[in-house]
C-alpha cells in the first residue's frame, strides 16, 4: 500500500469536475477505459505540502442509482475503500438543483468534503453563501471558490487536509429523519442488516432498495432468505420510491440552504444570445455559424505553428542533397528525409490546428456555448444516436478531420465520442476538397456539381449506416434516451488555465501521434522502396499482382497504388498517379508525391490517355471515402485510446471506401 | 396536463411522474419532483421544452418529458 492519500472526484456533468482535475494535477495524468467498459477513466497526481495525492475523476452522472456504468463504477470504486476521501462538486450558481449528488451521497460512510464551484457567477446572480453555517448543518468542510481560478485553491487544499485528517463524514441524520416518513422506508430499513455493501449505512441503501436500484435488490436478493426478499419487493411494489426519496432529499436540501443562502428573486428569462440560440428558425443557422467562426478562429493560433512545419518540410531537399555529397548511404537518405522529415513536418502543420480547435472549441465549451449547441441539435443527432455537441466535430472535419476529432474532447459520453469520430470520417475533409473537384472538373467538365452532390449524399449515407453498425457496440441503451439537462449560465473563461491545458494536451497528442505515423511510415516506406538495386519494391509487386482483383473496384494498379497512397494523405494521390502514368522509378514517384513535390504538368493527358471516366468515378469515391490520412488515425487513436477500435474504424473505412469504388465503377460502366 | 401542453411563460407545479426506473430517477436528479415550481421558457415543435426550475434552465426532449404531469398555476 502506498502512503498516497487517494481523492475521488464526485459531481454531476457540467460542476466543474475536469476543470478541477486539470488544474491539480497538471499534465501528471492518465485517461484510459475502466476494464470492459466504454467509460473513460481518468486518473492524476499531485504533491501538496510535501505530501502526495492520487486523484480519481469518478464518471460524470447525476446521482448514484445504478442506471448506467457510469454510476455503478462510480459507486463501486467508493465501496472498495479505494478513496481516503471524496471531494463533492456543486454549482454554486444552480445550488438548490446540484446539491442533489450530495444528499444521494449522503449515508455513505467514507470521509467527504463539499467544494461548492462557480463562486464567480453565483456571485454575479446576487448570490451570498454562507460556507460556515453550511459547515455547521453538514459536519464536513465545505469549499467556495471558481475551480478555473488556480489562486483561489488555498481553500481547497485546506479543505482537504482537514477531511483527511479528521475523517469528516457527512451528517445524514436529518435526511434519515425525512426518509422515515416515507411509506415503506422504515420497514425496509429493519430488514436490512448493517454491512451488505461495505462503506454504505443499511440507511442509504434502504432508500436504494426503495428507488428500484437494480444493483441493491441483486445485492438484498442474495444476501436475504427469499421470504424476507419477497416482503421487499412488496413494499417498494407499493410506492414510487425514486419520487418519495427525492421529494425527501429536495426537502433535505432546502432545510440545509435556509438561512445559509440568500439570493435575489432571479429573472428567469433567457438573455440576448439565448434567444437567438433557442429560436425556432435562427437557432440551426446561428449554431452553425458560431462552429464555423470557431473554425475560422482556430486558424489563427494554428498558423504560426502550421509555418514551422512547413519550414521543417523544406528541409527535406538540402539535408538530402548535403547527404548524398558526403557519400551517405541512399537507404539512409531515403529514411531520413522521406520518412522523419517528412512525416513530422506533416504532423506540425497537423498540430497547429488541432491546438487551434482545442483551444477555441475548449473555450466555446467552458463558456457554455456547446450546451446550446447540444439543445438545438439535440432532435437532429438524436436519430443517430449522438448528442447535439456531436454537430461540431463534423463540421470541423469539412476542414481536418484531426481537427474533428481533437474537437470530441468535449463530448463527456465515451462511447458517444468514439462513435463521432467513426461518423466524422465520412466527412470529406480540405485535402478531398482540393483533390475531387480537380479531378472531377478534367473528367466530367461541368459534372463537377453532380459528383459532388453525390458525394455529398454518399456521406450522409455513410453516416447513416455506420451509426447503425458502430452504434450498437458504442452507445448504450440508457445514452440512447432524449436530453434531459441543464443549461448553464455563460460563463467567462479563464485563458490562463485553458492554455496551459491546451499546450499540454497538444505536446500529448504529439508524442502520441509521432509514434504512430513513424511506424505507419515506416512500414510504408519499407514495402516501397528499392532495397536491391534494379528490383522492384515489394508494394510495386503487390499491387501489379492483385490488379485483376483491384480492377474489378474500378482501379488498375497505378490508380490503387495512389489510393493506398490517399490513406497517408490525400494531398499526395494525385502527385502519385501523375508519377506512376509518366513511368518513373517507383520508389522515387511515390516519396515525392508524397512530399508534396507537385502535380505532373501533363496530368490532364496523362489521365485523359489512361483512366477511362468509370474508373475516374471510382476513384474519387475511393480517395474521398477512404480513411483521411495517417494523422488522422494516429490522432483518434490518442482521443479514444482504444486499439482496437481504432483499428476497427481504419479497416472499416478501407473496406467501404473500396465498396463503394465498386459501386462507383458499376454504375459509371452502365453510364458511359 | 402535460408539461408540453403549458405556453411558453407559464407557470406550474408538478403534480406526478410517470415511466420507468432510469427516467424517474434522472428527472428527480435534476430536481423536478412533485410539488416542485416551474416555468416553461421555451416550448417549441422538434426542440427540447426549456423549463426553469430550482435555479436551474433545464432542457427537457419532448418524448422524455411525456411522463411529466403538472398543474398550472394561475397568476
Amino acid at each position: 500500500m502506498s502512503n498516497k492519500t487517494t481523492i475521488a472526484l464526485l459531481g454531476q456533468p457540467n460542476a466543474g469536475k475536469s476543470t478541477l482535475f486539470n488544474a491539480l494535477t497538471g499534465m501528471n495524468q492518465h485517461v484510459g477505459n475502466w476494464p470492459g467498459k466504454t467509460v473513460e477513466k481518468k486518473e492524476g497526481s499531485f504533491t501538496h505540502n510535501k505530501k502526495e495525492y492520487a486523484i480519481a475523476d469518478l464518471p460524470g452522472s447525476y446521482s448514484l442509482t445504478a442506471n448506467s456504468d457510469e454510476e455503478v463504477i462510480t459507486r463501486d470504486f467508493i465501496a472498495s475503500g479505494n478513496a481516503d476521501v471524496v471531494c463533492i462538486l456543486a454549482d454554486s450558481s444552480q445550488l438548490e438543483r446540484s446539491l442533489f449528488m450530495l444528499a444521494d451521497y449522503a449515508g455513505i460512510t467514507v470521509p467527504c468534503f463539499l467544494l461548492l464551484n462557480m463562486a464567480d457567477i453565483a456571485k454575479e446572480k446576487g448570490k451570498n453563501i454562507d460556507v460556515k453555517a453550511l459547515e455547521d448543518k453538514l459536519k464536513i468542510p465545505v469549499v467556495l471558490l471558481s475551480a478555473n481560478n488556480k489562486k483561489e485553491y488555498k481553500s481547497f487544499y485546506e479543505a482537504l487536509e482537514k477531511a483527511v485528517t479528521n475523517k469528516t463524514c457527512l451528517d445524514s441524520s436529518r435526511l434519515e429523519d425525512a426518509y422515515s416518513n416515507l411509506e415503506g422506508y422504515n420497514e425496509l430499513k429493519a430488514m436490512i442488516p448493517e454491512g451488505v455493501i461495505s462503506n454504505y449505512s443499511s440507511s442509504w441503501i434502504a432508500s436504494k432498495a426503495l428507488e428500484n436500484d437494480s444493483v441493491v435488490l441483486a445485492k438484498l436478493e442474495n444476501t436475504m432468505s427469499a421470504d424476507d426478499y419477497k416482503k421487499v419487493d412488496d413494499i417498494r411494489n407499493a410506492v414510487q420510491g425514486a419520487v418519495l426519496t427525492g421529494g425527501a432529499k429536495f426537502a433535505w436540501i432546502d432545510e440545509i440552504l435556509s438561512g445559509a443562502v440568500d439570493s435575489k428573486k432571479e429573472n428567469v428569462s433567457l438573455g440576448k444570445l439565448d434567444r437567438i440560440y433557442t429560436h425556432k428558425f435562427l437557432g440551426k443557422p446561428a449554431v452553425i455559424l458560431t462552429i464555423l467562426l470557431g473554425l475560422i478562429m482556430s486558424f489563427i493560433p494554428a498558423i504560426p505553428i502550421m509555418g514551422v512545419g512547413m519550414a521543417f518540410g523544406s528541409l527535406r531537399v538540402p539535408v538530402a542533397e548535403a547527404l548524398t555529397s558526403i557519400g551517405a548511404p541512399d537507404v539512409i537518405i531515403s529514411l531520413l528525409c522521406n520518412v522523419v522529415i517528412q512525416s513530422l513536418a506533416f504532423i506540425c502543420q497537423m498540430l497547429g490546428f488541432v491546438f487551434g480547435v482545442t483551444l477555441i472549441f475548449g473555450m466555446l465549451e467552458e463558456i457554455g456555448i456547446m450546451a446550446r449547441v447540444s439543445y438545438v441539435f439535440d432532435n437532429t443527432m438524436a436519430k443517430l444516436g449522438l448528442q447535439g455537441k456531436s454537430v461540431m466535430p463534423f463540421l470541423v472535419s469539412f476542414g481536418c478531420t484531426m481537427g474533428g476529432t481533437a474537437g470530441s474532447r468535449v463530448i463527456e459520453n465515451w462511447g458517444q465520442k468514439v462513435l463521432t469520430i467513426a461518423l466524422a470520417w465520412a466527412v470529406p475533409c480540405g485535402a478531398a476538397w482540393s483533390v475531387v473537384p480537380m479531378l472531377s472538373t478534367i473528367f466530367f467538365g461541368n459534372g463537377v456539381f453532380v459528383v459532388i452532390v453525390a458525394i455529398l449524399i454518399t456521406m450522409l449515407l455513410h453516416m447513416w449506416i455506420t451509426a447503425k453498425i458502430f452504434g450498437r457496440g458504442l452507445v448504450n441503451a440508457e445514452n440512447k434516451y432524449g436530453m434531459i439537462m441543464e443549461l448553464p449560465p455563460y460563463h467567462k473563461p479563464k485563458w490562463g488555465a485553458l492554455f496551459r491545458y491546451v499546450l499540454g494536451r497538444t505536446k500529448d497528442t504529439f508524442l502520441r501521434v509521432v509514434t504512430v505515423v513513424m511506424l505507419v511510415c515506416v512500414v510504408f516506406w519499407l514495402l516501397s522502396y528499392s532495397f536491391v538495386e534494379g528490383s522492384e519494391p515489394i508494394l510495386f509487386r503487390i499491387g501489379t499482382a492483385i490488379e485483376p482483383v483491384t480492377k474489378f473496384f474500378g482501379m488498375s494498379w497505378e490508380l490503387f497504388m495512389a489510393f493506398i497512397a490517399s490513406s497517408v494523405g490525400k494531398e499526395g494521390a494525385l502527385g502519385v498517379i501523375g508519377a506512376l502514368y509518366n513511368g518513373q522509378n517507383f520508389s522515387g514517384a511515390f516519396y515525392e508525391a508524397m512530399g508534396g513535390g507537385g502535380v505532373a504538368e501533363n496530368l490532364n493527358e496523362l489521365l485523359a490517355a489512361n483512366v477511362s471516366k468509370p474508373q475516374a468515378l471510382a476513384f474519387i469515391f475511393a480517395i474521398t471515402f477512404n480513411m483521411p490520412c495517417v494523422v488522422a488515425l494516429a490522432s483518434t487513436y490518442q482521443e479514444i485510446h482504444s486499439a482496437k477500435w481504432t483499428a476497427k474504424i481504419a479497416i472499416y473505412y478501407t473496406v467501404v471506401a473500396l465498396i463503394l469504388a465498386m459501386i462507383a465503377y458499376h454504375v459509371g460502366l452502365l453510364i458511359w | 396536463m402535460r408539461l408540453a401542453e403549458l405556453n411558453e411563460n407559464k407557470e406550474a407545479v408538478v403534480s406526478a411522474l410517470s415511466g420507468d426506473n432510469r427516467f424517474i430517477s434522472r428527472i428527480t436528479s435534476i430536481g423536478l419532483t412533485p410539488g416542485c415550481k416551474l416555468s416553461v421558457v421555451k416550448n417549441d415543435k422538434n426542440r427540447p421544452i426549456l423549463v426553469y426550475s430550482r435555479d436551474t434552465m433545464i432542457a427537457l426532449n419532448r418524448k422524455e418529458c411525456e411522463g411529466i404531469e403538472v398543474t398550472e398555476v394561475k397568476e
